[in-house]
């Protein structure tokens, strides 16, 4: 009985320590991650990058686990001049990973060591960069042409300033210098970019009414246009009033004075036809002149030498 | 009370009795459940043995190896989004946004090309197209997008004028966000696909928002103007162009008027002619005559004198007055 029950204790022993024996001398690597060994402390070969099932030697050796994907920096915004002494805030990031994880291991220990060493590189090539340029070479990428078809546009004759360097080449150059210094830390900055860029407060006051000038600068032009154009319009009126108005003024006469001339024509042609036609006009017309131009106002004294009344006063 | 602790000594004696066979089959359980595992229709399950990737399996119920295999189920089928100087408070038939708050508007105010600050918000539309690269290829790959939307739209939004921004240029910067955040997403490994980057409001700063509406109103304004003065040309030049037709014409009708009244006259008068010429004294006199006699009972006041009376005649007019 005693002996059976040292047997299975023997027995449970064995198997305890072979789990702890197990467990001390494998270790899993995940997709994400990468492992450097260390022998009481010091790294023992090459870093294990490839993910799956590993061995190791129990008690004596540590497994320290890496992160192997890219991860974050996101810069704290950082108020810089530039080269005119425009104050903005930068807002950055960038993506790094762990290249060399012994490396990283020796020089920076951990993610948090990693994190603050590039605030202090990134940062300083930030500030550097920005202030040795314009605000417009760290806003603009390309000398791109603006498109001016918008009326606004038009008015106020947008364009845009030329550039030199430009935004992603001043990206680069902060990325490059960085993974400079970042060389023998075992990390690598995979890209860098300005995330937010903006004015500082009171700076942004004097942007606002800027804007606020050039906006009314296009109203004014705007309604002076309207006020210009519509006298255009309204000289147009005139004129074109006074064309059509005088046209018909000058053929109406036109037409009339040929009607006149045709008449006197044919007035000429029958009463100027000898001298007797021509007395027969002014003693009919006179006759007729009679007819029309007396009335019971009139008043004629009649001598009786007239040919009326000659018989009056004789026969003969 | 009795039979209860009969029952329950049946069921210890029970449990002894086949206890082996309970725990076989819990044993049986445990591996079943963890052999056995389901995959919903929107997702793709990556299946990780001892941490390294081995296959990624469709949807359905799958197997895998209990304790050695490990699966993470992404939604790829999922469309997801990011909103961007806005944030959507409850989505519905009506949705409701918010717009305020220092977030949202740091987000949302950028820089233009020249250097004027426009307000734009925007989404961003994408699915994870590799599961494998979003799950082991970039820590936290959707705030990860999130940055990198921030930045490409603010790089293309700084090649811009404010004017352009806020009008013609809206299309042609939605396209070239999602083209560029395309390839940049590509670049990090993201393992996602950008369906779409719309753009929302883009509006000028709130504090020069009255500003750009007086642009507006100074617009609106112009066109009246103009839009009067056509109204008043066009009112004006119509009516002006039919008084000119009726004042041709009106000479039209007196041309006529005239010639046919001087043919009338002249052959009238031809017609007398003709006759008078043939005893010209005596239709002189006749004409006289009867004129006279159609004249004389019309008038007021005749007065006869002999051929002495001339001197009469102051008097007569003294008379009359």
């Amino acid at each position: 009985m005693m002996n059976k029950r040292s047997k299975l204790t023997l027995i449970t022993a064995l198997v305890i320590a072979g789990i702890v024996v197990l467990t001390q001398s494998i270790y899993i690597v995940d997709e994400t991650q990468q492992v450097v060994i260390t022998q009481f402390g010091r790294p023992i070969g090459d870093a294990v990058t490839e993910p799956g099932l590993k061995f190791k030697t129990p008690f004596v050796q540590e497994a320290n686990f890496f992160e192997k994907r890219y991860m974050e920096w996101d810069g704290d915004p950082n108020q810089i001049p530039t080269k005119e002494k425009k104050f903005i805030f930068v807002d950055s990031y960038a993506r790094w990973h762990i290249t060399d994880p012994l490396q990283f291991y020796k020089r920076l220990t951990d993610e948090r060591g990693a994190q603050s060493r590039l605030d202090d590189i990134i940062d300083g090539e930030t500030r550097d960069q920005v202030a040795s340029h314009s605000l417009e070479e760290v806003v603009r990428n390309t000398n791109r042409q603006a498109d001016t078809t918008a009326k606004i546009s038009i008015m106020i004759e947008d364009s845009l300033a030329q550039i030199e360097v430009g935004r992603k080449r001043i990206q680069n150059m902060i990325q490059e210098k960085a993974n400079e210094e970042t060389k023998d830390l075992g990390i690598e900055i995979l890209d860098f970019r300005f995330k937010r860029i903006n004015y500082v407060e009171d700076v942004r006051q004097r942007v606002y009414d800027r804007m606020k000038s050039e906006r009314i600068r296009i109203a004014d032009k705007f309604r002076s246009e309207g006020e210009g154009e519509a006298s255009r319009i309204n000289g147009e009126k005139e004129r074109e009033l006074s064309q059509i108005q005088s046209a018909a003024y000058k053929e109406a006469e036109t037409i009339k004075g040929k009607a006149d001339a045709e008449a006197t024509r044919i007035y000429a042609e029958a009463y100027n036809k000898s001298s007797r036609s021509v007395e027969l006009y002014s003693f009919v017309k006179s006759m007729e002149t009679f007819v029309n131009t007396f009335d019971t106002s009139t008043t004629v004294i009649l001598s009786t030498d007239s040919d009326l009344y000659k018989y009056l006063k004789s026969m003969e | 009370m009795g039979d209860q602790k009969i029952d329950f000594n049946q069921i210890l004696h029970l449990i002894r009795k086949y206890y082996k066979a309970v725990v076989t089959v819990v044993v049986l359980l445990i591996i079943g459940f963890g052999a056995f595992f389901q995959v919903g229709t929107e997702e793709a399950g990556v299946v990780t043995r001892f941490g390294k990737h081995v296959r990624t399996v469709s949807p359905g119920l799958k197997m895998k190896i209990p304790f050695v295999e490990r699966i993470y189920k992404v939604p790829v089928e999922r469309q997801k989004k990011q909103e961007f100087g806005f944030r959507t408070e409850q989505a519905g038939v009506r949705t409701e946004y918010s717009r305020t708050g220092s977030v949202t508007e740091d987000e949302a105010i950028m820089l233009t090309g020249d250097l004027n600050l426009a307000n734009v918000q925007w989404v961003v539309q994408y699915r994870v197209s590799d599961p494998y690269n979003y799950l082991f290829k970039v820590r936290d790959p959707d705030n990860t997008l999130r940055d990198l939307s921030e930045a490409v739209t603010r790089q293309i939004v700084g090649d811009r004028t404010v004017n352009e921004v806020l009008t013609v240029g809206r299309a042609e910067i939605a396209n070239e966000v999602k083209a560029l955040l395309q390839d940049m997403t590509r670049e990090y490994s993201l393992g996602v696909q950008i369906a779409q980057v719309v753009l929302q409001d883009i509006n000028p700063p709130e504090s020069v928002k009255q500003a750009f509406n007086a642009v507006n109103e100074a617009q609106q304004e112009r066109e009246t103007l103009i839009n009067e003065a056509k109204s008043e040309y066009n009112k004006v030049i119509p009516r002006a162009r039919g008084q000119a037709q009726e004042t041709i014409q009106q000479a039209e009708g007196y041309a006529t008027q005239r010639v046919n009244n001087a043919q009338g006259e002249a052959a009238r008068f031809n017609a007398l002619y003709n006759e008078y010429i043939k005893a010209p004294e005596v239709t002189k006199k006749r004409i006289y005559l009867e004129t006279l006699q159609e004249v004389l009972p019309k008038l007021g006041n005749k007065i006869i004198t002999s051929e002495n009376g001339n001197n009469v005649i102051p008097l007569l007019k003294k008379e009359l007055n």
